[in-house]
């Protein structure tokens, strides 16, 4: 909007508010209905879907999907479609790049846009650009919403040395099946770890991968594993280095 | 102010003015007030400029039910858990005003997002409301960042899993990243000081900071007034007139004789048969 423009909008808007009503009590009643039904709505389902409490923290299940309230679950579900498994699709582009431009564009709106009209019916492009927005963000949170949590114990394994057999116990009763698929069954917030071993990182790798998982991939949305023993890391490390290779999920 | 204000006040009434005009002389609340509720707004404002206002109301009922959790909640990673079950299984209306928080949260970022997305399709943003959107556009963020940081309060598995999961995703933004996690986790690693430190800005950093930009932000409201509709029936008026207006100028500008004639009817045909 130029001066000219920005001049007669004050003077119309002026204009309106003189042939307009009185804030009170004219809109502020309506105000009070509204916010009235949303409190009902309120109360009405804390009555009707009591809010539960899942599982203490290290309780050693894995039938949990690790997710943040239905608000953020777009952007994990970015997070699975930007897996960093090559250049293209960086997990920057999830973590930092995707959000942090949405963010920027949604503080600068008023200064991208500074067109005179405001009817929607003639900003084709506002229209287009809310449509998208809205229905990427609406797709995205139905994902999230509809993705299962992983069942029981993680599937059975064939040829599986001693060590690679603790291994596979500890990565059992860590988690990380809520996390990553085996076989089929798992979570979907980390890679399929079906055939890890065919990477051929090596045990170190792992090792390392467990105890510090941004160190080794960064931008890694994977927890720090800090606590076992360095028997531990070891089969835990056999494990995942030979899956898919030398052992297979059945 | 009304006509039925009429005869001497009784003792309670005067009293009543004598507050009200002692208040006022110190520090001008009722014109402050006045100057509030009795301002015109345009005639056809629409139901959906209710949204922010119920928002708004969303926050308030947020705060009080936030008070009556913080009574029985404790803030440490060792009795947390334990605490929000004792507050849905045994304190009276316990369940209720859990419930009410936790969907309370969820109510109020509908509301600010359809909000939002009203001013949007209204075109509310523009000249000269554009710094209102600007603090609406922090409020909506700090909303989201309320969500995150009471998620993790619960201490169950599915909310400390996923907390881990954005705590990295965080640390992994480049440059100011790793500050942001540390300070948020309270160090390098996920501990109970995360807890309490969650606890102290779920309660008290971020609606301070809520409370204090729904502030600016309905006083610019106020100050600017709420946007007219632009599909009202006053505007279309207007421009209707202005269209009528600027044809009819249109029209003046041509020569006399090329007012959509036709040849065989000629001006000078039309007032000679008229004068016949
Ligand atoms: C909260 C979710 C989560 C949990 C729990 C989790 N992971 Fe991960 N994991 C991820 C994500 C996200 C990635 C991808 C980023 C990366 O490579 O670090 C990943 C990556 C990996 C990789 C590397 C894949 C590669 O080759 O790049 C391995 C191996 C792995 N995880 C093993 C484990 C093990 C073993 C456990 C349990 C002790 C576990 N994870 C628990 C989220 C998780
Ligand atoms: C906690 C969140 C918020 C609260 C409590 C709030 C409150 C309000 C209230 C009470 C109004 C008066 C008119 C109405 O109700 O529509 C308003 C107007 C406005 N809001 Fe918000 N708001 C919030 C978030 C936002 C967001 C996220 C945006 C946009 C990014 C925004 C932008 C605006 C603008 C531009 C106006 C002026 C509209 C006009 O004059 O027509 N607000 N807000």
């Amino acid at each position: 909007m130029n001066k000219a423009q920005q001049e007669a909008y004050l003077r119309e808007y002026s204009q309106a508010k003189k042939e307009g009503k009185s804030f009170f009590p004219y809109a502020i009643y309506k105000d009070h209905i509204v916010a009235i039904l949303a409190f009902g709505w309120i109360i009405g389902m804390a009555i009707w879907h009591k809010v539960e409490i899942g599982k203490p923290v290290y309780a050693a299940t894995t039938d949990f999907v690790p997710r943040p309230e239905w608000y953020f679950f777009f952007l994990f579900e970015l997070l699975k479609i930007f897996k960093g498994q090559n250049a293209l699709m960086p997990v920057i582009m999830a973590t930092f790049i995707v959000p942090n431009v949405l963010m920027v564009l949604l503080l600068l709106t008023p200064f991208i846009d500074r067109g005179p009209e405001r009817r929607i019916s003639r900003r084709p492009i506002a229209l287009a650009t809310a449509v998208v927005v809205f229905a990427s963000l609406a797709w995205l949170t139905h994902k999230g919403a509809t993705s299962e949590a992983p069942t029981g114990e993680g599937p059975a394994i064939q040829n599986l040395t001693p060590e690679a057999e603790a291994g596979y116990v500890l990565f059992q009763d860590n988690a990380c099946l809520s996390c990553h698929k085996l076989g089929g069954s798992g979570g979907v917030l980390g890679p399929d770890l079906s055939n890890e071993g065919s990477k051929a990182h090596g045990v170190q790798w792992h090792i390392d991968h467990l105890k510090n998982p941004q160190a080794v991939s960064p931008g890694s949305a994977m927890p720090a594993y800090a606590g076992f023993t360095d028997e531990e890391y070891q089969n835990l490390g056999t494990f995942l280095d030979g899956l898919g290779t030398k052992w297979k999920a059945g | 102010m009304s006509t039925t204000n009429i005869g001497p006040k009784g003792p309670a009434g005067q009293v009543g003015e004598a507050v009200v005009d002692y208040v006022e002389d110190r520090t001008g609340a009722k014109t402050g007030l006045t100057w509030f509720l009795k301002r015109n707004i345009p005639a056809e404002t629409s139901w959906f400029q209710t949204l922010g206002f119920a928002a708004m109301a969303v926050f308030g009922l947020q705060a009080v039910t936030g008070i009556f959790l913080a009574m029985y909640y404790k803030p440490d990673p060792s009795r947390a858990y334990q605490s929000i079950e004792h507050i849905t299984n045994d304190v009276t209306w316990g369940w209720l005003v859990r419930g009410m928080h936790k969907w309370g949260a969820s109510a109020m970022i509908v509301l600010v997002f359809l909000h939002m997305a009203r001013v949007f399709i209204f075109g509310s943003y523009k000249y000269p409301r554009e710094l209102t959107w600007v603090t609406g556009a922090m409020l909506l963020i700090m909303t989201m960042f309320m969500g995150l940081t009471g998620y993790l309060l619960v201490w169950d598995e599915k909310a400390y899993w996923a907390t881990v999961v954005a705590m990295n995703i965080t640390a992994s933004a480049p440059i100011l990243g790793p500050y942001v996690a540390d300070i948020l986790r309270a160090g390098s690693e996920f501990n109970g000081d995360t807890l309490s430190r969650f606890y102290s800005i779920h309660m008290l950093a971020i609606p301070g900071g809520i409370a204090t930009f729904i502030g600016l932000h309905l006083f610019l409201v106020a100050k600017l007034g709420i946007s007219e509709p632009p599909h009202s029936h006053r505007l279309a008026r207007v421009r209707r007139e202005e269209e009528a207006a600027r044809r009819a100028a249109a029209r003046d500008r041509q020569p006399h004789g090329r007012r959509q004639v036709t040849p065989e009817t000629s001006p000078q045909t039309i007032s000679a048969e008229g004068g016949s």
